[in-house]
C-alpha cells in the first residue's frame, strides 16, 4: 500500500466506483469505510477476503483492520470495527454473548461452513492402536500414547486452558485412561502436531476443522457413537459416548451496521460459505504461497451463479 | 558479627524448621493447612470487575476522548513512515546514526534496513516504528514529570516508587484488558500500554540525575542570581543530562518490547501482529526472520541514543562557519530529495516486488524437522532425565518423585533415614566449621526437597519466606513479605502461585548458574566476551514470543518447554553482571593476590569471586526478574502456574482475575527483588567495597 504520488490513480479509482454504482440508486449510503476485521488464521482471511471483495463490488470502501479474537467483540460493540465473518460459537469468552443479548452486537446469521471438533491422530498410530478410529479403541491401547510424563496413561494434547477444558471433562466424564495437556496456544498445538508427523511419534489431539493442518498432512478423527441430534457433553457413558457438539460459525456485525449500509447488511446477511469453498482457499494461499486477494478474486470469478443473486437481492 | 546473635539467629531457625516439621506432620489432620478453604476466599476480583464496569459506563467517554485524540498522531506518522519510499527513509535514519556515531553504525543501519525490505516486512516495521515513535515521547514526558515531582516531594516519592514497580512487573497481558474495556479498540490500546511500560525508567533516571547534581553546582548557580526556573532548566537539567538520556533510551528499550506484547489486540498491521500470525502457524523460520526485525531496529535505536547520548557531553569550543554547522542536515535533505526523484523513476525504490522477497523460512523449518528427527532418541533422553530428577522432585517432593517407574527403585523406611542422617550430617558438618547459616540452608532444602514446593503447608512456605525477609531487610521486609504471600492466599491464587515459583525458581538457578559460568568465561577471556556479546543483544531484543516455538516442536508441550524458554531469556543478565562484577574489580585487590602467590584459581575462588558476588547477586536479582517476565509467554506453551491465569482473564474478557493474578506475580517480583537487592546491599557493605 501506498500513497506516492498514486494520488491521480486513487481519485480516478474513486470515481470509476462513483460511475459504476450509479446505476443502483444510493449504494453506498455511506462513503465511510467499512471496517472489515481480519483475525490471524487463514481460514477467516478466505471468507473475509471474499466478503470484502464481494462489498467493493457493490461500491463500499472496504477497510481490513487486524484484531484478536478477544478484543474483536469490545470494538464491535463501540463501532470501531463493523463486520466479523466468522464467530465460533465454541470459543467466544465471556463478553460476547453479553454483547450480543445487550443488542451492541447483532449476529448476521450462520456462515454456512460445517465445522467439524474431535480427537485426531495420524494414520500410523492406526498400526499401534488397532481398532481405532472406534473410540473403544482408545481404553486398551493408551499406552501407545503414553509419554513419561503421563505414564502409564495416554498423552491427549488439549485445547489451550483458555479455551475451556471440554476435552478433559469427556475423558474424566468416559473414564479414559488418559491425562489431558492443554496446547497452551495454536501455535504450540501445531508445533506440537507437525514434529510429531516428522518423527512418527504418538500423538492424540483436539483439533477442529476447517483448518489448513488437513491440506498439509493426513489425520484421521476419532469416531463416537452415532446418534440423532445434538450432543450432550456432560451425560455421556463409557459405552454409549457421542463424543462433542459441533459449533457453528456466525456472521456478526456493529449494532449501527443496518442502519449506515443496509444494502451491505442484506447482501452479507445472505451470504454463505462451504467447508469446500474455504478449505480450496486455505489450500492456494498456505500450502502454494498465492496472494490471498488473488485467490478471494478467483473465487468470485468462478462463482458468479452464487453471490449475483445475494447482490440483486440486496440492492432492491 | 558477634557470638550471641549468631546463635540467637540459629534458634531462631531452629524454631522455624521445628514449626515448618509440625505444619507437615499436622497436614492430614486439618485440611486447611494444604488447601485454603474456598469459603473465606476474599471475592476481590468481583469488586473489581464491578468498579470496572462503573467506571465504563460513568468515565468511558472520558477516556474515549483521550483515545480519539491519540489517534490523530499516530495516524500522521503512519502515513508519513510508510508513504516516503523506503529508499528515502533508509537514507535518513542511515544519515541520523552517523551523526550519532560514525560510519560503523551507518553501515550497520543500512544493512538492518535493507533487511526489512530484502524480507518483504518493510511496511509493517514503519508501522511498529510509527507506534513506538509516538509512544517514546509521550513516555519521557510523563516520565519526566513525575521524575521532577518526585524529586522535589518526599511524600511522591513514597508513592510513586512502589507504583512504578508495579507498572514493571504486573505482565502486560492483565492490564491490556483494561486499556482495551477503557480506550476502546484499535492502536490506542497498545500505545497506553507501551508508555504505562516504558515511562518507570524514565522516573528513575530522572531522580537519580537530578539527586546526583553536585551541591557546588546548583550553589554557583544560586550566586549569579538564578530563578527558581532558571536553576531548574539551566543548572539541573543540563548538569545531569546524561542520566537523563540512559533514562530516554530504556524508555525506547521497554516501548518497543511492549509494542510487540500490546499487538496481540490488533488494529495496525504491524511487526508484533506478523509474528503471532507465523507463530499461531508454528511457522519456525518465519517468526525467526520476522522478530529479527524488532531485534535489529532495537539495536539501531540502542546504539543511536546511547551514542547521542555520550556526544552530547561533548562542548566542542572551535568556532564553525554556518556551513560546517549544518552540513549534515544539507547532506539529509538534498539526499532524500534525490532519492525521492529516483524513487518516481525506478519504483522499486519506493515498493520493492513481491517477487523478490527474499525468504529463507522454509528451508529453516526443514533444518528443524531435520534435527528433531535425526536426534529424537537424545531429546528424549535429556527430557525425560531433567523432568524425573530435577523438575519432579522440587515440585512434589521425593516421597512423591521416586518410585520403580521414575527412578528405578520404590522409596523404602531405610532410604528415608539414610536421607534424614545424610542431610542432618551435611548440615551439621557446615555447622561445625562455623557456617550456621550455610547449615540452616541445608536442613531446610533438605525439608522441601522431601516434600516438595507445592505439598507444603502454606503458613510455613509463608512464615519461612517472611523469617528469610525479616533476616535480610530488617523488619519492613518481612512486614511486607508477610503481607504479599497472604494476598496470594486469601485471594485463592495460592496453588497457582506456587508453580509460578517453582517453575522460576528452577528457571533461574539454572540460568543463573549457567549464565555466571560463561560471564567468568567471559570476563578472563576477550574472544569469548566478543562472541557472547551479540548473541546476548539478540536474544534480549528478540520478541518474546518466537523464542517458544522451536522449544516446543523440540521439546512437546508441557513445563520443561516453558522452563526452557525462560532459561533461554533470563540467563543473559546473569552473563552480564558476572562479567561487569570480575572485570571492574579494584585493581590492588587482584595484585596483592598474585604477590601472596595465589594460583589462578585461588585467585578466582578466593579473591575476585567473594568480591565480584555482590554485583553477581544482582545480576541473579535481574535474572529472576526476566525469568517472571518470560512466564508469561511460557503460558502459552502450556504452563499452570499464575501466568495461565492471567491468560485466561484476557482471552475471557475478565478484568478482576486477570489483574489479581498479575498483582501476585508482581508480588513475587517484588519480594525476590528486595531480598537480593538487600542481601547485595549488605554484604558489599560487609565487604567495605562501594554500594552500587
Amino acid at each position: 500500500m501506498s500513497y506516492k504520488l498514486n494520488i491521480p490513480a486513487f481519485v480516478a479509482a474513486a470515481l470509476l466506483a462513483a460511475s459504476g454504482t450509479a446505476a443502483f440508486a444510493d449504494v453506498p449510503e455511506s462513503p465511510d469505510p467499512i471496517k472489515v476485521i481480519m483475525n490471524d488464521w487463514t481460514g477467516q482471511h478466505v471468507s473475509t477476503k471474499i466478503a470484502g471483495a464481494l462489498l467493493e463490488k457493490m461500491g463500499y470502501n472496504i477497510e481490513y483492520v487486524s484484531a484478536g479474537a478477544l478484543p474483536q467483540h469490545p470494538g464491535l460493540a463501540q463501532g470501531n470495527l463493523h463486520f466479523q465473518a466468522e464467530v465460533w460459537s465454541n470459543n467466544v469468552g465471556d463478553l460476547y454473548p453479553k454483547m450480543v443479548e445487550s443488542g451492541e452486537i447483532v449476529v448476521l446469521g450462520d456462515l454456512g461452513l460445517e465445522p467439524k471438533e474431535g480427537w485426531i491422530y495420524p494414520p500410523y498410530m492406526e498400526e499401534r492402536c488397532p481398532g481405532l478410529p472406534d473410540y473403544q479403541a482408545l481404553y486398551d491401547c493408551a499406552q501407545a500414547f503414553a509419554t513419561a510424563e503421563t505414564f502409564p496413561n495416554g498423552r491427549l494434547i488439549t485445547y489451550p486452558a483458555d479455551w475451556g477444558t471440554r476435552s478433559r471433562d469427556v475423558v474424566d466424564g468416559i473414564d479414559l485412561p488418559f491425562k489431558t495437556i492443554a496446547g497452551g496456544s495454536e501455535g504450540a498445538m501445531i508445533a506440537e502436531l507437525t514434529s510429531a508427523m516428522a518423527t512418527e511419534a504418538p500423538i492424540i489431539s483436539m483439533m477442529w476443522q476447517p483448518h489448513w493442518i488437513f491440506a498439509a498432512h493426513d489425520f484421521n478423527w476419532v469416531e463416537w457413537t452415532p446418534i440423532e441430534g445434538d450432543c450432550v457433553e456432560e451425560t455421556q457413558e463409557k459405552d454409549n459416548a457421542c463424543g462433542f457438539a459441533q459449533a457453528t460459525v456466525n456472521k456478526v456485525a456493529w449494532s449501527g451496521f443496518e442502519d449506515k449500509w443496509p444494502a451491505a447488511f442484506k447482501m452479507l446477511s445472505m451470504m454463505t460459505l462451504s467447508n469446500d469453498d474455504q478449505n480450496a482457499g486455505i489450500l492456494e494461499v498456505d500450502n502454494n504461497g498465492r496472494d490471498i486477494h488473488e485467490v478471494a478474486a478467483e473465487w468470485l470469478a468462478n462463482n458468479e451463479g452464487r453471490w449475483q443473486p445475494w447482490i440483486e437481492a440486496a440492492m432492491q | 558479627m558477634k557470638l550471641g546473635s549468631i546463635e540467637r539467629s540459629f534458634f531462631h531457625w531452629l524454631a522455624v524448621i521445628v514449626v515448618t516439621l509440625g505444619c507437615i506432620a499436622a497436614k492430614d489432620h486439618w485440611g486447611w493447612l494444604i488447601e485454603y478453604p474456598d469459603a473465606l476466599i476474599f471475592p476481590f476480583s468481583d469488586w473489581l470487575n464491578v468498579m470496572m464496569d462503573w467506571m465504563v459506563k460513568h468515565f468511558g467517554w472520558f477516556f474515549m476522548g483521550i483515545s480519539w485524540v491519540l489517534e490523530w498522531p499516530i495516524w500522521v506518522v503512519q502515513k508519513i513512515l510508510s508513504g516516503l519510499p523506503w529508499a528515502v527513509t533508509m537514507f535518513l535514519f542511515c544519515v541520523v546514526a552517523f551523526v550519532a556515531t560514525g560510519w560503523r553504525l551507518a553501515a550497520f543501519t543500512l544493512g538492518a534496513t535493507l533487511y526489512m525490505v530484502v524480507i518483504g516486512y518493510w511496511e509493517e516495521s514503519m508501522n511498529s516504528l510509527s507506534l513506538v515513535a509516538i509512544s517514546v515521547p509521550l513516555a519521557i514526558f510523563v516520565g519526566f514529570s513525575v521524575g521532577v515531582w518526585g524529586f522535589y516531594s518526599d511524600r511522591a516519592e513514597r508513592a510513586i516508587m512502589p507504583a512504578l514497580d508495579l507498572f514493571q512487573t504486573v505482565p502486560a497481558f492483565a492490564y491490556l484488558l483494561p486499556i482495551l474495556l477503557l480506550f476502546g479498540f484499535g492502536t490506542v490500546v497498545g500505545l497506553i500500554a507501551s508508555v504505562l511500560y516504558s515511562f518507570p525508567p524514565m522516573v528513575r533516571n530522572t531522580m537519580i540525575g537530578l539527586r546526583s547534581v553536585a551541591p557546588e553546582v546548583i550553589e554557583s548557580g544560586l550566586m549569579s542570581g538564578a530563578t527558581p526556573g532558571q536553576l531548574f532548566w539551566q543548572v539541573r537539567v543540563p548538569s545531569c543530562r546524561k542520566q537523563i538520556l540512559l533514562g530516554v533510551n530504556q524508555a525506547t528499550m521497554a516501548s518497543l518490547s511492549m509494542v510487540i506484547i500490546a499487538s496481540i489486540i490488533g488494529g495496525t498491521s504491524d511487526i508484533g501482529w506478523e509474528v503471532l500470525s507465523t507463530i499461531r502457524k508454528a511457522q519456525f523460520g518465519e517468526s525467526l526472520l520476522v522478530g529479527m526485525v524488532i531485534a535489529l531496529m532495537a539495536m539501531v535505536i540502542d546504539r543511536v541514543t546511547c551514542g547521542l547520548a555520550q556526544r552530547s557531553n561533548l562542548y566542542d569550543p572551535s568556532e564553525k562557519t554556518v556551513l560546517q554547522r549544518y552540513r549534515m542536515w544539507a547532506v539529509a535533505i538534498i539526499g532524500a530529495t534525490l532519492l525521492f526523484g529516483l524513487a518516481q523513476v525506478f519504483n522499486v525504490l519506493a515498493d520493492w516486488p513481491r517477487d523478490n522477497v527474499w525468504s529463507p523460512g522454509r528451508s529453516m523449518n526443514e533444518g528443524l524437522t531435520y534435527l528433531i528427527v535425526n536426534y529424537r532418541p537424545q531429546i528424549e533422553a535429556l527430557k525425560t532425565s531433567a523432568f524425573f530428577f530435577v523438575m519432579l522432585p522440587l515440585k512434589i517432593g521425593l516421597q512423591g518423585a521416586v518410585s520403580p517407574f521414575t527412578w528405578g527403585f520404590a522409596l523404602t523406611a531405610t532410604h528415608k533415614v539414610v536421607y534424614a542422617l545424610a542431610m542432618a550430617a551435611i548440615a551439621l558438618w557446615c555447622g561445625m566449621r562455623g557456617k550456621t547459616i550455610a547449615g540452616i540452608v541445608v536442613m531446610l532444602f533438605a525439608v522441601f526437597l522431601y516434600f516438595g514446593l507445592t505439598s507444603i503447608p502454606w503458613p510455613c512456605v509463608i512464615l519461612i519466606y517472611t523469617f528469610i525477609g525479616w533476616k535480610i531487610g530488617g523488619r519492613a521486609l518481612g512486614l511486607g513479605t508477610a503481607l504479599g504471600l497472604g494476598f496470594m492466599v486469601v485471594t485463592g491464587n495460592w496453588a497457582e502461585a506456587m508453580l509460578s515459583v517453582y517453575l522460576c525458581g528452577i528457571a533461574a538457578i539454572i540460568s543463573f548458574v549457567f549464565g555466571t559460568t560463561i560471564g567468568i568465561w567471559a570476563a578472563h577471556n576477550d574472544k569469548v566476551s566478543a562472541f557472547v556479546r551479540p548473541i546476548n543483544d539478540t536474544m534480549q531484543t528478540m520478541p518474546l514470543f518466537v523464542i517458544l516455538i522451536p522449544f516446543v516442536m523440540v521439546f512437546k508441550i508441557g513445563e520443561f518447554t516453558g522452563l526452557l524458554a525462560i532459561i533461554a531469556y533470563a540467563f543473559v543478565p546473569a552473563i552480564r553482571y558476572a562479567e561487569h562484577g570480575l572485570r571492574n574489580l579494584p585493581e590492588t585487590v587482584i595484585e596483592a593476590g598474585n604477590m601472596m602467590g595465589a594460583t589462578r584459581w585461588q585467585l578466582l575462588w578466593q579473591v575476585k569471586i567473594p568480591l565480584a558476588l555482590p554485583v553477581m547477586m544482582l545480576g541473579l536479582n535481574q535474572t529472576i526478574m526476566y525469568a517472571i517476565a518470560m512466564l508469561v509467554i511460557a503460558a502459552l506453551v502450556g504452563t499452570n502456574g499464575l501466568e495461565q491465569i492471567v491468560y485466561i482473564g484476557l482471552s475471557d474478557g475478565n478484568f478482576g482475575i486477570g489483574i489479581v493474578a498479575g498483582l501476585c506475580m508482581a508480588i513475587i517480583a517484588i519480594i525476590a527483588d528486595r531480598m537480593t537487592q538487600g542481601w547485595s546491599k549488605k554484604r558489599q557493605a560487609e565487604l567495605g567495597l562501594e554500594v552500587q
